[in-house]
């Protein structure tokens, strides 16, 4: 089951050695699968592994990590935002590269992240939507969508393909009979001259 | 002077004895043991006596022969290499043969259209030898070309022909394995073509097929960076010395460069799937327009024999409207018909009584 729990944006120092100086912009989580005692703490653990593991990767990398049951898509961009994913085992890790990249394009644009407060911060709700709109990957991603309406569309024109061929049968069907009926009429007709031509009282 | 004579006589049973096996190495045999079976009488062990000593003094001779350039000795060194020719071209007419039978069973092999790819191993390895063995006659029947030509200067007419006929006979024969082999791959690679759309139908689309493989490099790849968590309850901690994380970094970054190659390919992979894909619907459309034009003719010929046969019905029911307007018409000249005659018939009647 394919399940994204959260998405958080992290700024990260690129010169020198980082040393716990990231810094969480601003993050979204989808825990509706956990207990509610233990959403506080998987919240925590989540947020704290994203700092660990943007600390451990160099500017203009991507990665997934494996990690107990879940896997930490992180991708740090070249001036250091980066965005980190966490996701279910199932998700494929393309759609989660994609969407990475497309949330930091939109934060990226939206505000300045070097400097910008808190309350902007607060009021940006793109996070959230994104997050739920991804919970289904097949339909958010351009390129899942497209293959799998492909591959419908594949599967109607095999269904067509077989009605035209009955349609052809059918059809083969029908000039049999309408040639029987045109020679019968035939028939007829030369049946119904003969009676009228002779015998003439 | 005799020895010459009698080595000329003995190669001139030579010459027949090697013209047979050159063609058949099994019908001689076979042709005289008929033979025996059906002449019971007739007693060919001595024949077959003489030929055993004729070939086995053949090959004494060629063993104590040296190289002589007597006139005499010419004659023997062309049958010499008439022989050798003779003798090359049968183990070429038999590794032909065993080259067509291994063709037949790779046909067969080829032919299988069952969904199982077990036979994919072996039907590689044959394709790989008889490839191998179509070269080697190849070059085999090139020397046996250049053998005969080069001995066509020597030799008399009879032999030039006969020699270039075999020569061209074998390179008819392998020209038509050649084609046969070649018909047999493609019929393999259609076969495959057939199997793989089949197993497409069966199985998902390629939608699955290309995102496990990138998930399965990320979890590969993942462990090595993110120490081992003890996660107990919400206590997190983490023990980490800066070489094990120095160490780590270095790790993380030819990791970091394969992830982003790695997730690349995937895009590609599936932009690529996608084309074809599209490719295949569009032969799909293609086929579709065709077949109903193909129809298009068919619901023609049905509409021209439904109007012939409202044309005929037409006119068979005018017939009968004419026919029953005479008929109703007529009933008045029956009247008048029967009329005349009772009156005649009455007139009859009064003049007799």
């Amino acid at each position: 089951m394919v399940k994204l729990f959260a998405i958080s944006v992290i700024r990260r120092p690129i010169d020198g050695p980082p040393d716990g100086r990231c810094v969480l912009l601003k993050g979204s989580y989808d825990l509706a699968s956990f207990g509610f005692f233990q959403r506080a703490s998987v919240k925590e653990f989540m947020s704290f592994s994203s700092q660990t593991i943007v600390e451990r990767t160099s500017p203009a990398t991507r990665q997934s990590v494996k990690e107990q049951e879940f896997f930490c898509h992180v991708y740090v961009r070249v001036d250091g935002l980066s965005v980190v994913l966490v996701s279910d085992i199932d998700y494929p890790s393309r759609v989660a590269h994609t969407l990475m990249t497309k949330v930091l394009d939109d934060f990226s644009s939206k505000f300045e992240w070097r400097s910008v407060g808190p309350e902007a911060l607060d009021a940006y709700r793109d996070l959230d939507q994104t997050l739920a709109k991804y919970q289904n990957p097949r339909e958010a991603d351009a390129l899942t969508r497209i293959q799998t309406e492909l591959d419908e569309t594949k599967i109607i024109m095999h269904n067509t393909i077989e009605a035209v061929l009955e349609r052809g049968e059918k059809l083969d069907d029908l000039v049999a009979k309408s040639d029987n009926l045109s020679a019968q009429s035939k028939m007829f007709y030369k049946t119904a001259k003969k009676t009228n031509s002779c015998c003439n009282f | 002077m005799s020895v010459p004579r009698r080595r000329r006589g003995s190669s001139k049973s030579e010459d027949t004895e090697q013209l047979l096996p050159a063609t058949k190495s099994t019908g001689n045999s076979s042709w005289s043991g008929v033979e025996d079976k059906e002449n019971m009488g007739r007693d060919r062990t001595a024949e077959f006596q003489s030929a055993l000593r004729s070939l086995q003094g053949r090959q004494q001779v060629r063993q104590l022969q040296p190289n002589p350039m007597t006139s005499a000795n010419r004659m023997n060194r062309n049958l010499d290499q008439y022989t050798e020719f003779m003798r090359v071209a049968k183990s070429i007419g038999k590794n032909i043969s065993k080259t067509y039978s291994k063709l037949e069973k790779l046909a067969l092999l080829a032919k299988r259209k069952s969904l199982f790819e077990d036979k994919s191993v072996e039907i590689q390895e044959l394709t790989f030898i008889i490839k191998e063995d179509i070269n080697g006659l190849n070059q085999d029947i090139a020397k046996l070309q250049k053998i005969s030509r080069g001995s066509q200067t020597v030799n008399g007419k009879h032999i030039q022909s006969h020699s270039s006929g075999v020569v061209v006979g074998l390179q008819s024969k392998l020209a038509s394995m050649s084609t046969e082999f070649k018909n047999v791959l493609q019929i393999r690679t259609e076969n495959l073509k057939e199997q793989r759309t089949r197993q497409d139908q069966f199985t998902q689309g390629p939608v699955t097929s290309s995102l496990p493989p990138s998930a399965l490099t990320g979890f590969y790849k993942g462990s090595a960076l993110v120490p081992e968590d003890s996660y107990s309850g919400g206590d997190i901690s983490i023990d980490i010395g800066d070489n094990a994380g120095a160490l780590r970094h270095r790790q993380s970054q030819l990791l970091a460069q394969d992830e982003t190659e790695s997730y690349l390919s995937s895009r590609a992979d599936a932009m690529q799937s996608i084309e074809s894909t599209i490719v295949e619907l569009g032969g799909i459309f293609q086929q579709l327009a065709t077949m109903v034009k193909e129809q298009e003719e068919v619901v023609q010929r049905i509409d021209s024999n439904i109007e012939d046969a409202e044309m005929n019905v037409e006119a068979a029911h005018t017939e009968l409207l004419k026919y029953f307007r005479s008929v109703a018409s007529n009933r008045w000249l029956m009247i008048k018909v029967f009329a005349l005659l009772i009156f005649f018939f009455v007139i009859f009647v009064v003049f007799l009584g």
